[in-house]
């Protein structure tokens, strides 16, 4: 569920790394080069990227929409389609008893049953419903921190990844030493930090 | 250390921060003051999860239920587990927020925070200022952890934690 809603999850990012040159053009080129767009390679994968966190279908961002005050607001979509196993394997049956009747072979090569399969996968891709999925991002700039409402370990890698791709900056997951490591002044604390050890808390 | 290598390392510390709010929590009467005199109201629902994989063999339990099977939680401290998920209701002078928190990645799932002011005709300044103050509720809930895990980082990094904070958490706990 995103931001909008009333009961949100949230994954708390440190933001690393320096942006060079005027910061909001620089964030304004890094939006524009991540926006959602549709891929053209093999796989699950039918398109990701940016969007308006208003609206998951707009990808324009007219007049820098992402930008509230010092935040940049945004959502991460991504599309993908599954065929399922059973449906493709009926496809592969037909076509594969078409080309036999055509070419009269009595079997097909190994080589050629996967081109079939795959060019059969690609074709139905075209046909089915993708599965969409949308995660709020929300970058606080002036505090160097972004929220991001997913939990799962392979949607979080995803924003991740595309983070970096965008803006070649670096989400840090906020766990809890790296937060402790921020609440700690002196040198003396952070080495009493460092070597702190799981201890038994049972009587 | 990378991230991953932290994850493995010092994961104990959300589970250790989330256990010793258990115990705070209970002991204060919910009441906990926190730097600066300022107080914040923690209550523990009946549901968590327990884990113990600071060793070798990982158990987990899980406990959901009514109020008084908090006591299975108890029993799972004594056998040595901490708490890695909680479900909790924190409030402040003004406002409450509920989340469930995860120790290891100090994540929040299901956090809610008070209602927002509806949006009255959509536009655009409506929109961003319904934006912000919802961000602005967020920020102030994760705040009070903060807050809350400040003081524990505190105690934890103190010799007040050996010689004072761990005899009364396992008293409490048997």
């Amino acid at each position: 569920m995103g931001f909008a809603s009333r009961s949100v999850s949230v994954m708390r990012y440190r933001v690393k790394g320096n942006i060079e040159g005027s910061f909001w053009d620089s964030i304004h080129d890094g939006v524009k080069r991540g926006s959602y767009s549709r891929t053209d390679q093999p796989g699950e994968l039918i398109g990701f990227g940016w969007t308006s966190i208003d609206d998951f279908d707009n990808y324009e961002f007219h007049g820098a929409s992402y930008v509230r005050s010092n935040y940049v607001a945004l959502s991460f979509r991504i599309d993908t389609v599954r065929i399922p196993p059973r449906i493709l394997e009926t496809e592969v049956k037909k076509e594969r008893r078409k080309l036999l009747e055509r070419t009269g072979q009595k079997r097909m090569s190994a080589n050629q049953m996967r081109e079939m399969k795959e060019a059969l996968k690609e074709s139905l891709k075209r046909q089915v419903f993708p599965s969409i999925q949308v995660f709020d991002l929300v970058w606080d700039t002036a505090a160097s921190v972004a929220y991001l409402s997913a939990l799962s370990p392979r949607s979080r890698e995803r924003v991740e990844d595309h983070f970096k791709k965008s803006f070649g900056l670096s989400l840090i997951p906020l766990l809890p030493y790296i937060r402790s490591t921020e609440m700690v002044a002196t040198e003396k604390d952070r080495l009493s930090l460092e070597q702190v050890r799981s201890c038994v808390m049972a009587p | 250390m990378d991230f991953l290598d932290i994850l493995r390392e010092k994961a104990f510390l959300g589970r250790e921060f989330l256990t010793w709010l258990w115990f705070k929590s209970e002991q204060t009467g919910g009441s906990i003051e926190i730097d600066g005199g300022k107080v914040i109201e923690v209550v523990f629902h009946a549901r968590m999860t327990l884990d113990l994989t600071d060793v070798d063999t990982p158990q987990i339990v899980t406990i959901k239920g009514e109020f008084s099977e908090l006591r299975e939680g108890l029993a799972a401290i004594r056998e040595g587990k901490k708490i890695e998920e909680a479900k909790i209701s924190i409030k402040n002078s003004e406002n409450e927020f509920s989340m469930i928190i995860k120790g290891s990645w100090f994540s929040f799932g299901s956090l809610r925070t008070p209602k927002t002011a509806p949006l009255e005709d959509g536009g655009d300044e409506d929109t961003e200022g319904a934006f912000l103050e919802k961000m602005g509720l967020m920020e102030e809930g994760i705040g009070l952890i903060d807050s809350l895990f400040e003081q524990f980082v505190k105690i934890r990094i103190s010799d007040d934690w050996d010689v004072k904070e761990i005899p009364k958490i396992r008293k409490w706990a048997s």
